[in-house]
């Protein structure tokens, strides 16, 4: 089982400004865009991937496998980031 | 629907 948990003191922010969610980390930030927020909505620390990913599969009404790798590819790219963990 | 999620750094 793997949990993804943001790293401390990152978090997702709404940008006023631009009007876009923003992942905030320590001197960086990035502009999230509705499928990127709507995955760390879910990222809490406590739900495991697998329920992020049927979660999301039934509220986008799209196949699991797909969301799966997608989700995988852009959670690894946030911890290649330090921006988050993946913890198991 | 569902799309590839992307980010861009700031």
């Amino acid at each position: 089982m793997s949990v993804p948990a943001l790293l401390r003191g990152v978090r997702v922010k709404q940008d006023t400004v631009r009007d876009m969610p923003v992942l905030l980390g320590p001197e960086r930030a990035l502009m999230l865009d509705p499928i990127g927020a709507a995955i760390l909505d879910r990222v809490d620390g406590e739900r495991d991937l697998d329920g992020i990913v049927v979660d999301l599969a039934a509220a986008y009404d799209a196949p699991a496998d797909v969301i799966r790798g997608d989700v995988e590819a852009f959670l690894s790219d946030l911890a290649d980031k330090r921006l988050l963990e993946m913890r198991t | 629907a569902w799309s590839k999620p992307s980010v861009r750094e700031i």
